[in-house]
C-alpha cells in the first residue's frame, strides 16, 4: 500500500488526479457529515483541511508536493471568485442605492482593523513585522502580501494569519452576528466579507444569494480601501512606538 | 425541463464568460496592479452581465453550482498552514489570539453598524 503511494505520486499526471479526487472526495464526505450532524462547527472546508494535513504529517509528504499535485483545484480559485461577480449582479440596483453607507462603513471597519491589529501586537510581542503583517489578514491573499513586502512586514506571518481570519470569521461569524443581533443577510455579508475576505465569501454563499452579494461587495471594497490608506495608517502608527 | 443539449451549452457559456472575464481581468492587473486580477474579473463580470453582454439567463445555473463548491478550491492553499508550524510555535498562542480578537472586532464594527444604518432607513 505505502509503496503504491509512493509510486502514484511520482508519477505527476496521476497523482494530479489522485489528489485533486481525493481532496474532493474528502470535502464532499466531510459536507455530507455535516448534514446528517447538523453540526456548524463540522466545516468542510476546515475539517478537509486538518485531515490532509495529518495524512501528510503521517505519510511523511512535504506541502510543496501535495500542493504542485492539487494545483488544478488552486487553479480554479480565480474564476471562482469571477464566479462571485453573479450574486453581486443580481442585487447591483439595491447596492448602488447605498453606496454611500457601504463604503462609510467599510472604510471606519478598515480603520478599525489595522490600527486595533497593530496597536495590540506591539503592545503584546512588540514586533514591527509581526504588527504590519496581523493588521493586513483581512483582505484578499495577493493584496496583503503586496502590502507587506512593501511595508518590510513578515510576508509568511501575513499568509498564515490571513487563513486563520478567514477560517475563524467563516465559522464563528454568523453565529456571533446572529448573537449580537446582526440578523439581516446584507450586515452579515458585509461583515464577513470585510473580515474574512474569500474563504468567508466562499462560506457564507451557501447561506443566500444577499449574503454572497454583500459579502463579496465587502471583499472587493475592502481590498481596495486597505491597499490604499494602509501604507499611511502604518507608517504613523509606527512612528508612535 | 432543461435538455441535456441546452445543459451543456449554458456550462460551456458560463466557463467561456468567466474565463473571458478573468483574462480582461489580467489585462487590468497588467496595466493597474492594485487589485489582483480574480477581483478585476469580479468587477468586470458584474457589468458585463449588467449590461448585457452576457445573457444572465444561461449563466444562472452554472453559477450556482459554482458558488456551492467553490469552497473546495481554498483547500491546498489551507494545507500550507502545516509549512507555518515553526512560527506558531515560536510566538506561541499570541498570534492566533490576536487574529481572533481583532476579526471578532471587525465583524462587530462592521455588522451593527450597517444594521444601525440599515434600521434607520426603514
Amino acid at each position: 500500500m505505502m509503496t503504491m503511494i509512493t509510486e502514484l505520486l511520482n508519477n505527476h499526471i496521476l497523482s494530479s488526479i489522485f489528489t485533486v479526487a481525493g481532496t474532493i472526495a474528502l470535502f464532499q464526505l466531510t459536507a455530507v457529515f455535516q448534514r446528517k450532524l447538523n453540526a456548524i462547527w463540522l466545516q468542510p472546508m476546515l475539517m478537509c483541511i486538518l485531515a490532509i494535513i495529518a495524512i501528510l504529517l503521517w505519510q511523511n509528504i512535504s506541502f510543496e508536493s501535495y500542493f504542485s499535485s492539487a494545483w488544478l483545484l488552486n487553479a480554479l480559485l480565480e474564476p471562482a471568485v469571477v464566479a462571485l461577480g453573479f450574486p453581486l449582479y443580481q442585487h447591483l440596483e439595491a447596492i448602488t442605492k447605498e453606496w454611500k453607507s457601504i463604503v462609510l462603513v467599510l472604510l471606519f471597519g478598515a480603520f478599525i482593523a489595522i490600527v486595533s491589529s497593530f496597536i495590540i501586537t506591539m503592545l503584546l510581542i512588540g514586533d514591527y513585522t509581526i504588527a504590519v503583517a496581523l493588521s493586513l489578514k483581512s483582505v484578499t491573499t495577493p493584496i496583503a502580501i503586496a502590502i507587506a513586502g512593501q511595508l518590510e512586514g513578515n510576508t509568511a506571518i501575513t499568509a498564515f494569519a490571513i487563513i486563520l481570519a478567514g477560517f475563524f470569521g467563516a465559522l464563528v461569524g454568523p453565529p456571533w452576528l446572529r448573537f449580537i443581533k446582526v440578523k439581516s443577510p446584507k450586515s452579515q455579508g458585509l461583515a464577513i466579507g470585510a473580515a474574512s475576505h474569500a474563504i468567508g465569501t466562499a462560506t457564507v454563499s451557501n447561506i443566500s444569494y444577499q449574503h454572497a452579494a454583500y459579502s463579496s461587495l465587502a471583499l472587493i471594497v475592502s481590498a481596495v480601501i486597505t491597499a490604499l490608506t494602509s501604507p499611511f495608517i502604518i507608517n504613523y502608527l509606527a512612528t508612535l512606538f | 425541463m432543461i435538455t441535456f443539449k441546452q445543459k451543456t451549452f449554458n456550462a460551456l457559456y458560463s466557463i467561456f464568460a468567466i474565463f473571458s472575464c478573468l483574462a480582461l481581468g489580467k489585462l487590468c492587473w497588467y496595466f493597474a496592479p492594485i487589485l489582483p486580477s480574480s477581483l478585476y474579473g469580479l468587477i468586470i463580470f458584474t457589468l458585463t452581465l449588467h449590461f448585457r453582454l452576457f445573457n444572465a439567463d444561461y449563466i444562472k445555473s452554472s453559477v450556482v453550482w459554482c458558488l456551492k463548491h467553490m469552497a473546495v478550491c481554498f483547500v491546498p492553499a489551507g494545507v500550507g498552514i502545516m509549512n507555518h508550524f515553526e512560527l506558531i510555535k515560536q510566538f506561541g498562542i499570541a498570534i492566533v489570539a490576536i487574529t481572533f480578537l481583532t476579526t471578532l472586532l471587525l465583524l462587530t464594527v462592521v455588522g451593527l453598524h450597517y444594521q444601525r444604518y440599515a434600521d434607520d432607513e426603514k
